[in-house]
């Protein structure tokens, strides 16, 4: 599944990735941080919209393991990760990690960018504690 | 200089006279205009009016019925207000919002407000929009930046939402099961439900399959074929009606600041994941009420998964933020809990009509004819969906209306 990376208000994401960088709008007229991504600064009102690379780093907001196949381009277990950006904390990015994870709450992450991929990757920092494929219901927080 | 003063709420000044409903299935077999004119037929003939009196029409704006296509099969004599509020899930309270304002303003006399749909048979709305998309996004949808993580459905978007309410506060998944567990048995009372027939023990819960964790099969809502509509008149009207009178006490809408735009997944990009929108709502409502959480007696929460239910009873001051999980746990929103609540079964358990079903419920409390009848219940909190933005509502018997 691709995404879209011609829009206009979020191309500017999509054409730093292409460049390894991760992105972040920002508001050229009062420097506000603009996330999600809108072409008129909501806190100024100005159309001066100025994408910046900001450190590919982050850490960990809260996860889910999806375990139930919901699309056939996304094949059961995976999970997705919320990320708050180390360097711009009021912003966070979705990402993917492969398999099941027991994951930490507030763990640091990493981006990656893959040449077959449009989309800026998360990993943890730590992979090596990584065990991609836990036995379902041992992922942690399962007790619900 | 302005010497113009904003208008008091119409506390009161309206009424739900008539509730209708489809039956409510996994194939119903008609179009979703038929069983709208079922509901809609219903609630007309428990108010005691012909439809041909209709003079408005509220709908969601996910309908694929319009107003005109509703006015048709109720061969009404003439429409001469109608209106769309958006938001799903959040549009129920709204909707009865708009019917009130319109009657208060003399647009209208008699209003219909409604939702139908084919949930099961047709669109299915748990599976996600993406489904057999090749490429998503784009136009203002912000779903580029989600949907390509395999980020798809909004039980996954929650099951995200309670993980952090877990992180913040310790919350345990036993709370979860608490509020599936109540609604199921309210259901078990409650004929007309889905579920009526099939009971839930917490064995059941806990063995449910695994959907999005922590979130299991037994925490996602149904997935229903119907229809529900609700005739709104003036107080005065409805005090002439069959049925013991359920006044309109307040209605209430939020987007905060902060909110963010799109459809959906934006929500995951605020501030806080565990306080929503309705927590706006709530100091609206309880202002134009003139209440507050200690003046409700009965609850209708909505319920798409039951962590909603869990951050609505913070964000409605029922227990301080954070502390949903142990209200819950001691039983509060049993029958004989501090607050019961979906007391027809809910979203979770009754069916899936994106909460037009909760006010319908509201008003049998008030009435006095639930299933599962909380004794004296004179004022009904009824809440509709979140995360976007949100609506909510306060019934009440009408006794504290005002002689004007």
């Amino acid at each position: 599944m691709r995404p879209v990376t011609d829009d206009v208000d979020t191309e500017g994401f999509f054409s730093l990735a292409a460049d390894g960088k991760l992105g972040v709008a920002t508001c050229g007229a009062c420097r506000a941080v603009l996330h999600p991504p809108t072409g008129i600064c909501p806190a100024c009102g100005a159309v001066d919209v100025v994408w910046r690379a900001v450190a590919p780093t982050g850490s960990l907001v809260t996860w889910t393991v999806v375990e139930r196949q919901v699309n056939e381009a996304f094949p059961t277990p995976y999970t997705v990760v919320l990320v708050a950006l180390d360097e711009v904390p009021e912003a966070c990015l979705v990402g993917q990690l492969p398999g099941r994870h027991e994951l930490v709450p507030g763990e640091p992450m990493v981006a990656h960018f893959d040449d077959d991929s449009v989309l800026p990757q998360w990993r943890r920092v730590d992979d090596r504690a990584a065990s991609p494929h836990p036995p379902a219901g041992q992922t942690q927080g399962d007790g619900a | 200089m302005t010497n113009w003063t904003a208008p008091t709420y119409p506390r009161d000044q309206c009424a739900i006279a008539g509730i209708g409903a489809s039956d409510f299935s996994r194939a119903s077999g008609r179009s979703v205009l038929t069983l709208a004119g079922q509901a809609a037929r219903a609630a007309l003939e428990d108010a005691g009016i012909a439809p041909s009196a209709v003079d408005g029409i509220v709908r969601c704006e996910n309908d694929s019925v319009a107003h005109n296509d509703l006015a048709h099969v109720l061969d009404v004599d003439e429409l001469t207000y109608w209106g769309s509020v958006p938001g799903g899930g959040a549009a129920p309270a709204a909707m009865i919002g708009q019917a009130v304002a319109a009657i208060a303003a003399g647009l209208a006399r008699t209003v219909v407000v409604f939702r139908s749909l084919n949930g099961r048979s047709g669109e299915r709305y748990g599976r996600g929009v993406a489904h057999g998309a090749e490429e998503v996004g784009g136009n203002g949808s912000l779903d580029e930046l989600f949907m390509p993580y395999g980020l798809l459905t909004p039980g996954q978007m929650w099951a995200m939402m309670f993980r952090r309410h877990q992180t913040e506060f310790g919350t345990s998944g036993d709370a979860l099961a608490a509020i599936a567990l109540a609604f199921r048995a309210r259901a078990n009372a409650n004929p007309a439900a889905q579920m009526a027939d099939r009971t839930m023990t917490r064995d059941d819960y806990d063995d449910a399959p695994m959907i999005s964790t922590p979130l299991r099969r037994s925490d996602f809502c149904l997935e229903t074929d119907g229809a529900c509509a609700l005739v709104v008149t003036a107080t005065d009207v409805a005090r002439d009606g069959p049925h013991p009178l359920c006044t309109i006490r307040a209605v209430a809408q939020s987007a905060p600041r902060g909110m963010n735009p799109a459809v959906m997944f934006p929500a995951l990009l605020r501030t806080s994941l565990t306080t929503q929108p309705s927590a706006g709502v709530a100091r609206a409502l309880y202002r134009r009420a003139g209440l507050g959480p200690g003046d409700i007696d009965v609850a209708q929460f909505y319920d798409c998964f039951t962590p909603t239910v869990l951050m609505q009873v913070e964000d409605y001051g029922f227990c301080a933020k954070g502390e949903g999980g142990p209200f819950i746990e001691e039983g509060s929103l049993d029958l004989d809990g501090v607050l019961p609540s979906n007391t027809a079964g809910g979203n979770l358990s009754e069916g899936y009509i994106h909460g037009m079903t909760h006010i319908a419920e509201g008003v049998r409390q008030i009435r006095g004819t639930s299933t599962s009848q909380v004794a004296g219940a004179s004022t009904c909190l009824v809440t509709s969906g979140l995360p976007i933005v949100s609506s909510a509502l306060v019934l009440t018997d009408g006794s504290e209306v005002v002689s004007t």
